[in-house]
């Protein structure tokens, strides 16, 4: 694994422009970042990141089955009572799952460490099935990178194919696509996802969440006033089970992408969960309960998560990484899991964390970002990838 | 190969290309190829009633008194509803709207409906309804019952996105929104008013 600096392709800003991608840079700040990439050995890709990922994939639908069946797990998700139901039909029904995104410490040596799962609503998902893909191509055709490079990235075929899966499984509904107002990337996410959707031959129709009204007998609509049957959002379930429709979940029948089971994934409780099911696997770090953390006496450092959090928020170092400046935030209410200390490998001044994506249960590719800081967030800069 | 094999790039562009006409004409030419064999547009007809059906395409009688049925049901699922007969008729013109049989709406009156013609069988396509949309000054337009106006009234065939011959989602009367959203909003006071991203 080497970091290997490279010329932009010339006018590439057009060329995102032309595709549509609006968010390269985002206040003033690179985001998409072509001054480099990142490459691997076929042979690091597929022993180091993709089998672990499907593996930890399984455990993690281990640990689903698990907590499902427990009142007293489901009390440690802090998932809301009212909503048990909601989660529990869901994973009995077998509710089919989109994607997701697991995100790694791995530096080209040893073993990928597990950081967390972005099981509910992973992004960066347009810049890694498509605009790295393209970068590639680009850089094949005008003869800068040898025409043999790869990439893992199986991303946008698979997410097509998955979308015709869920088609067969959810005939003739209309899939209504949702995000928040007022952030550009999320629109971006969605719209990508759109389009994968209706290359899968749905049909489909957009709503902002903040616009989703509701009928007399409890119906979700869009807009136009039609009834929402099959909706994917980008819009966390934690969030959604404390807010006023919450209590139409489970009465109104929709098919929801990503299903409500998505939430025990979503969620750091996954972390200790995994170490208790799975103690010392290869890929996983040690982690722990508030209330468990005598069991983590022989740790000299440990990382302190919320049970909620998106994007980094919150994260802070206990014991020797002391030093290291904490990310603020607005998450943390529900309480916080600890994880030992398992640094990011550094490359030149950049911090580097791997994220391997997930389509259903099949290893779809990785998405790699950079930070000045060890604790990545949504403003990371994202590098495509190469396999020689 | 540890890449998607091949991306359409033709239907992952937002911008059109320019000028297409500076494109050498064979390439023109082989994209337009291209573009028919992955394209989501399909010919269809308007037919107003049993007979024309019969008249005008290939389905048999039978065929026709079905798709008709089909597309009445449709209709009254699906198509425009207002709350009293003066709101609907200053979209539909007078005398174009009654009441519906579920009694509280007042829904336009169906104009006719599609019917693809494409011979391929074993897709379900859905006979859906149309309306004769009135324009001042011009002729009227035929729109589906979500509001895309497919073309102007009396065309022998209109080009279609697929998704016009399949189900389109039950159309209600919306009692509140804004249910979901708050806990985003509360939160999105951080990072100095910049909005960020709710997925991760």
């Amino acid at each position: 694994m080497l970091r290997i600096p490279i010329a932009e392709r010339p006018g590439w800003q057009k060329r995102a422009q032309e595709f549509g991608f609006e968010f390269h840079t985002m206040y003033g700040e690179k985001y998409w970042d072509e001054s480099a990439y990142y490459q691997f050995s076929l042979e690091q890709i597929e022993r180091d990141i993709e089998s672990p990922t499907e593996e930890i994939h399984q455990m993690c639908l281990g640990v689903v089955d698990k907590v499902i069946n427990d009142d007293v797990l489901m009390r440690r998700f802090c998932l809301p009572e009212a909503q048990w139901d909601f989660i529990r039909q869901s994973w009995l029904n077998g509710d089919p799952s989109l994607y997701s995104r697991l995100d790694f410490a791995y530096s080209g040596k040893g073993h990928a460490k597990l950081y967390e799962n972005n099981a509910d609503t992973p992004t960066s998902i347009y810049e890694t099935g498509f605009w790295q893909w393209l970068w590639l191509q680009d850089n094949v055709d005008a003869g800068v990178l040898l025409p043999h490079s790869d990439q893992f990235n199986i991303l946008q075929e698979k997410l097509v194919n998955r979308f015709k899966d869920i088609r067969y499984l959810t005939p003739d509904r209309v899939l209504h696509f949702a995000c928040c107002k007022g952030t550009p990337e999320d629109r971006g996410t969605v719209q990508y996802l759109e389009d994968c959707a209706n290359e899968a031959g749905l049909s489909t129709e957009f709503v902002y969440i903040e616009d989703i009204g509701r009928d007399a007998k409890g119906n979700f609509t869009d807009t136009k006033d039609q009834i929402i049957r099959f909706m994917f959002k980008l819009y966390p379930w934690e969030f959604m089970f404390q807010e006023e429709f919450s209590a139409q979940l489970g009465h109104n029948n929709i098919r929801w992408i990503e299903p409500p089971w998505k939430s025990i994934l979503s969620n750091k409780a996954l972390l200790p969960m995994l170490w208790k099911m799975f103690p010392d696997h290869p890929n996983l770090l040690p982690a722990f309960f508030e209330d468990e953390l005598h069991l983590a006496s022989g740790i000299d450092s440990l990382v302190k998560k919320p049970i909620f959090s998106r994007e980094g928020s919150n994260i802070s170092f206990i014991g020797d990484e002391k030093g290291v400046e904490a990310s603020s935030g607005p998450y943390g209410e529900e309480g916080f899991i600890y994880q030992a200390t398992h640094m990011l490998p550094k490359f030149g001044d950049s911090y580097t964390l791997i994220g391997s994506w997930l389509v259903d249960d099949q290893a779809a590719g990785i998405s790699i970002r950079e930070d000045r800081n060890p604790i990545t967030q949504d403003m990371s800069r994202f590098l495509p990838h190469i396999i020689v | 190969m540890k890449r998607s094999k091949s991306i359409n790039l033709d239907s992952m562009r937002k911008v059109k290309s320019a000028s297409p006409l500076m494109r050498p004409l064979t390439l023109a030419i082989a994209s337009v190829t291209l573009a028919a064999c992955g394209s989501s547009e399909e010919e269809v007809q308007v037919v107003s009633s049993i007979e024309d059906c019969k008249v005008s395409t290939t389905l048999t009688q039978a065929q026709c008194e079905v798709a008709y049925q089909q597309a009445l049901q449709e209709a009254e699922r699906t198509g425009p509803k207002y709350s009293s007969q003066a709101a609907c008729e200053a979209e539909f013109g007078y005398d174009q709207c009654n009441r519906s049989s579920q009694g509280s709406f007042f829904t336009p009156f169906m104009a006719g409906f599609l019917v693809s013609n494409l011979l391929d069988s074993g897709r379900s396509n859905r006979y859906n309804p149309v309306y004769r949309y009135p324009k001042s000054g011009s002729s009227d337009r035929i729109m589906t019952a979500d509001g895309r106006v497919i073309g102007n009234a009396g065309q022998r065939s209109y080009k279609v996105d697929k998704s016009n011959l399949q189900s389109k989602p039950t159309v209600t009367r919306t009692v509140s929104r804004g249910g979901f959203g708050s806990v985003a909003s509360a939160k999105s006071s951080w990072g100095g008013g910049k909005k960020s991203s709710w997925g991760g």
